[in-house]
């Protein structure tokens, strides 16, 4: 009996921490630029994303030249001149994610998130407001953000300095299933 | 020994604390076959079919404008750019390794349609192919008026094309290729004259930057490719061109010098009489412009 016990304790630890790891390989990142002349948007749902709500912490990965536009030139400009994603080949967030609810309970929880992105070979520190929902099992992180191609150090050339937005709004839709 | 299993049990949440990096846990991605783009710029380097087609669903329009020799009559003629030849093209991709077209030269007033289609696509990673192989065939339609007053075919009009394009990208800044290609004229002046005629091309690109690269073609003649001048057999040349790729928002601008004149295959290809050496030097540019006609499929974001 003490034996059972021992074993059944030990199987719920393990669940219990297991169960505070989150794991995903698509989720959605999509940015969008907008000016008068032009609205250029591309998305990829190919990230994938770790969530640690015990030790609160995220991270995102996303390769990016998975990030699909409409016009395929475009895409491959933003591969082959701006994001120069031959020598970068990823982007990459790591943060912390706080939060003054119970995030175990199911229904939206407003949570923040702060932490430094990489892009290009050049880190900006993000802090957001985003919102995270339990269901069962599954989280959805959904949230938006600004960045500006300067922050990357992305030069923009001056003939088409105005077809591409100061300020980015960045996409996010993260949904997660325990590890 | 008894109470190993359960001490198994109480160690393993142990070990998932001990993943310090949760980047660590995204490590053991599946690899997946990383395919070489943007091998050229231009579906052309200036003559001479690139590698590449437009994407799935992009209809491209080509301009190619040839001026005059730079030594016909030198400044009375602006160094060739008071006559002009053009040849408009358009071509779709039906699918990303699928591209088909239609073309007018003026010079050679030649009606022509082409295909293009990728066989195989350089990649590292999942699958390791060092080349890019593409297949580009045409075929050509002159309604030029005969010379001559002897009484022809129809298909005395016709000639064809057939090319295959090795190319590599080398690094991020070097692409080169080879192409055998063979032309079939259906018809030719006389009986000396070869109807079959075959050719290595090569051509290469260097990027500058992002932007800017420089190009260069040749086209070596491998079969005895003459014409008759007053009872004399003179060869014709090798077509060399050398240019510059500029790329600008939604097309790219191609301006370049070359011993050929011709615009349309057979005629760049086979019948380019002039040489540098002479100062018979054309300049030339292609413009291209794309327009998305069918958009590719949305990213599908996830929802509960």
């Amino acid at each position: 009996m003490k034996k059972l016990a021992l074993l059944g304790l030990g199987i719920t630890l393990s669940v219990m921490s297991f169960s505070q790891t989150l794991i995903t390989r698509n989720a959605y990142i999509k940015f969008y630029s907008t000016t008068p002349i032009e609205d250029i948007e591309a998305a990829s749902n190919q990230a994938s994303s770790v969530l640690d709500l015990e030790k609160k912490q995220i991270v995102f990965q996303v390769l990016m030249n998975s990030f699909q536009f409409e016009k395929a030139l475009m895409q491959e400009h933003f591969n082959e001149n701006y994001i120069e994603s031959a020598k970068f080949p990823k982007g990459i967030f790591k943060g912390e994610i706080a939060s003054s609810e119970d995030l175990s309970k199911d229904g939206a929880h407003k949570v923040t998130i702060s932490g430094e992105l990489t892009v290009h070979g050049k880190k900006k520190s993000i802090n957001t407001e985003m919102t995270l929902t339990k269901k069962g099992e599954e989280y959805l992180l959904d949230g938006k953000f600004e960045v500006s191609p300067a922050d990357f150090e992305i030069p923009i050339p001056s003939a088409v300095e105005n077809k591409i937005g100061k300020t980015l709004e960045i996409t996010v839709k993260s949904k997660y299933q325990p590890k | 020994m008894k109470y190993f299993l359960p001490f198994l049990f109480l160690i393993s949440p142990l070990f998932s604390l001990g993943q310090d990096d949760l980047l660590d846990m995204l490590g053991e991605e599946e690899e997946t076959a990383e395919y070489a783009t943007a091998t050229f710029k231009g579906t052309k380097i200036v003559n001479l079919q690139s590698s590449e087609i437009p994407a799935k669903g992009v209809m491209q329009f080509v301009i190619l404008h040839r001026f005059g020799a730079i030594n016909d009559d030198y400044f009375y003629n602006f160094l060739g750019l008071d006559n002009a030849q053009i040849r408009f093209s358009f071509d779709y991709s039906f699918t990303d390794w699928l591209n088909v077209g239609v073309a007018r030269s003026s010079a050679s007033k030649t009606y022509e349609s082409f295909v293009k289609t990728k066989l195989l696509r350089q990649s590292t990673g999942k699958i390791n192919m060092p080349i890019s192989l593409v297949y580009y065939g045409s075929f050509n339609y002159s309604v030029q008026k005969w010379a001559d007053n002897l009484p022809h075919n129809e298909t005395d009009r016709m000639s064809f094309v057939n090319q295959l394009i090795i190319a590599r990208k080398f690094s991020e800044r070097f692409s080169a290729e080879i192409a055998p290609t063979m032309v079939h004229f259906n018809y030719v002046d006389t009986r000396e004259m070869n109807n079959d005629l075959y050719f290595i091309g090569a051509g290469a690109r260097m990027k500058i930057n992002n932007r800017i690269a420089l190009t260069a073609e040749y086209q070596l003649g491998l079969t005895n490719n003459f014409y008759m001048e007053n009872g004399q057999q003179v060869n014709y040349q090798d077509a060399l061109s050398i240019g510059v790729d500029i790329e600008t928002g939604g097309h790219v601008f191609q301006l370049h010098l070359s011993n050929s004149r011709g615009l349309a295959d057979p005629q760049w290809m086979a019948r380019t009489p002039g040489t540098w050496g002479n100062g018979d030097i054309y300049l030339g540019f292609n413009i291209s412009r794309v327009f998305t006609l069918k958009k590719p499929k949305e990213v599908e974001a996830p929802t509960f």
